[in-house]
């Protein structure tokens, strides 16, 4: 079997684990703006990153990451190529800003066809920002090929590739041919340790950048998202703190208060 | 082959079986649909897709004005392509306005999809919906950002394809006491359009966290299976005061394999609604707080006074749970022996 060619969707996101207070909401504008929290790569497709490093281990295998943005963090997404992957593609411009899950699947589909062919292709389940979790199986229907979602193991056997796909109470084993698409879920494990070294090692390595000319899209044929109304989530509640000397004199006085409280 | 009377219009709800009868989820979906037929006067359906549904179907037809069965052998398990290509059909010939499917694995399997088939848009994990009376378009509100924002979005194009969150509405309440008409409709299935092909199911324990009166939940505080062992000793004393006890967790959990995912509660695990929610050794990330929303009284136990998990919890000790939940669990027995 030739080289198997691996592709990688990553987004970049405001970091999904930052506090609540560092997503500032512009109701005028419509917009969310993050204050003080770096991008990160989108952590489920970290996770897809981190299958498609696991294949290469075991097969001859290319794979090649590409992010999709108006405006690109080059040293966020060069963690991909300090993990392992060989190529970073960046699909950058202007009018690919905020875009539906559609069109964003468009653009995406657009880029991979235009590479010199794909065996796999790996997505999260979901982005980390606007929680969608359609985008990769769009793009499975846009190139007409087998879409599986949730993947919690992905192995590669006789130009076939197994997928474990999470379900109700437990995971499905399947199997389709290869060109195939799989959203994968964090059950697949975390992106390997990249060390500074290795980010400092790949910061000079060329990055492929396009365009929408480049793509070949024509800008009026991409959509925005829709957005009439923004708010913030409250989600605090008033915590009676239990009180108590020790931890242990705090776990009596709890089971005490849930008695009182009527709570058991 | 298709006998649906062609009529334009209408609430489809994507019915899903759980066990033998219908999952609690789609008694959600029906008391949604029916809330905005209240107001565009439209008809309520619900679709089941499977094989030797009968029962499952008579029990919907109790909530719905009429219930489509697509009764097929080839549907008998669920496989993403061919439901996809059968529900796209169902739609095509009955034109709703809107369908609406759960936020569960299944559905989000197949809404992209179909939403791709019918080239309109989708909007997933909703929170509240409505219609805009001068338009008849959709808004759908849904939590993003991990539930740090709430966003709404206006859908134009029907029919607008909506998977609602679990949790986030009151299921249909009593079944009427007229049964919506029972329809067999027989897509057209194409079996060769099936690439992705299913070689084995593995079941892992059921579980139903959806059901728990209380939860008790471990986060990356508990580290190893020393920990686990308490939280479940918990579960277990809790289990003589209240029914149905279950152990939950978030995501590090899972990803720590000490529970298995089904147990995982959070943005992309459960969204429960119990009497009580133990969150143990939870710093509380949205992502996770926005699967408990519905608690009616959270208890939080972190060693750490600045986990956020103390800001969304009705109660909170400030202690390592390795001494708090001993003192309790043993308090908790002496309870229990003076009933």
């Amino acid at each position: 079997m030739s080289k198997l060619n691996v592709i990688v969707c990553a987004k970049q996101v405001p970091d999904p684990e930052g506090p609540a207070d560092a997503f500032q909401v512009d109701s005028e504008a419509k917009k969310i703006i993050p204050v003080g929290i770096p991008p990160v790569i989108n952590p489920f497709d970290e996770n897809a990153l981190e299958v498609a490093l696991r294949i290469k281990e075991h097969h001859a295998a290319t794979v090649k990451v590409i992010s999709m943005g108006g405006q690109l963090a080059r040293p966020v997404l060069r963690k991909a190529l300090a993990a392992g992957a060989d190529d970073l593609i960046l699909l950058e411009d202007p009018h690919f800003k905020d875009l539906n899950s559609f069109s964003t699947a468009y653009v995406l589909a657009s880029a991979i066809k235009k590479m010199e062919g794909y065996d796999l292709i790996l997505t999260g389940r979901q982005a980390g920002d606007w929680d969608f979790g359609v985008t990769g199986l769009l793009i499975s229907e846009i190139l007409q090929i087998p879409g599986i979602s949730f993947a919690q193991k992905v192995e590669i056997e006789d130009h076939h590739v197994l997928v474990e796909k999470l379900s109700l109470n437990g995971y499905e084993v399947v199997k389709a041919p290869l060109p195939v698409l799989v959203t994968v879920s964090g059950e697949a494990g975390e992106l390997r340790y990249v060390s500074v070294r290795a980010l400092q090692g790949v910061g000079k390595k060329p990055i492929e950048t396009y365009t929408a000319k480049d793509l070949e899209i024509a800008p009026a044929s991409l959509e925005g998202r829709k957005i009439v109304d923004l708010v913030s989530t409250n989600v605090r509640r008033e915590c009676k703190f239990i009180e108590g000397v020790s931890p242990l004199e705090k776990g009596e006085n709890l089971a005490a208060c849930m008695k009182n409280e009527m709570l058991i | 082959m298709n006998n649906a009377t062609r009529e334009d219009g209408g609430i489809l709800v994507l019915a899903e079986k759980e066990g033998q009868g219908i999952a609690p989820m789609t008694l959600e979906l029906l008391g949604m649909g029916r809330r905005i037929a209240e107001e565009t006067k439209e008809t309520v359906y619900a679709a089941m897709l499977g094989h030797e549904i009968a029962n499952s179907t008579k029990e919907i037809s109790q909530f719905a004005d009429r219930v489509y069965s697509l009764d097929h052998s080839l549907l008998a398990n669920f496989q993403a392509e061919l439901y996809a290509g059968a529900l796209e059909e169902l739609c095509r010939n009955l034109n709703p306005d809107i369908v609406l499917m759960g936020h569960t694995l299944t559905s989000l399997d197949l809404a992209p999809r179909l939403a791709f088939k019918m080239g309109v848009q989708i909007m997933t994990d909703c929170i509240q919906l409505s219609i805009v009376p001068e338009t008849g378009n959709l808004l759908c509100s849904k939590p993003v950002y991990g539930g740090k924002v709430v966003t709404t979005f206006e859908l134009k194009k029907k029919p607008f394809i909506v998977t609602l969150r679990p949790k986030a509405v009151e299921p249909f309440g009593q079944p009427r006491p007229v049964q919506g008409e029972i329809i067999d409709f027989d897509p057209v299935i194409n079996e060769s359009t099936a690439k992705v092909q299913l070689i084995e199911t593995i079941r892992e324990e059921s579980v139903s966290l959806n059901k728990a009166e209380a939860i008790v939940a471990g986060g990356r505080g508990i580290r190893d299976a020393e920990g686990l062992k308490l939280l479940k000793e918990l579960v277990r004393v809790l289990g003589r005061h209240l029914n149905r006890v279950e152990l939950g967790g978030s995501r590090p959990l899972v990803d720590a394999r000490l529970i298995p995912s089904s147990r995982q509660i959070g943005l992309t695990g459960e969204k429960v609604a119990p009497a009580i929610y133990i969150a143990v050794g939870i710093s509380g990330s949205l992502q996770h707080v926005t699967g408990i929303l519905g608690a009616k009284k959270i208890i939080a136990i972190n060693s750490n006074p600045k986990a956020p998990i103390f800001g969304a919890a009705d109660y909170g000790v400030i202690g390592g749970f390795e001494d708090v939940l001993p003192a309790l669990i043993r308090k908790l027995e002496e309870f229990g022996c003076r009933n």
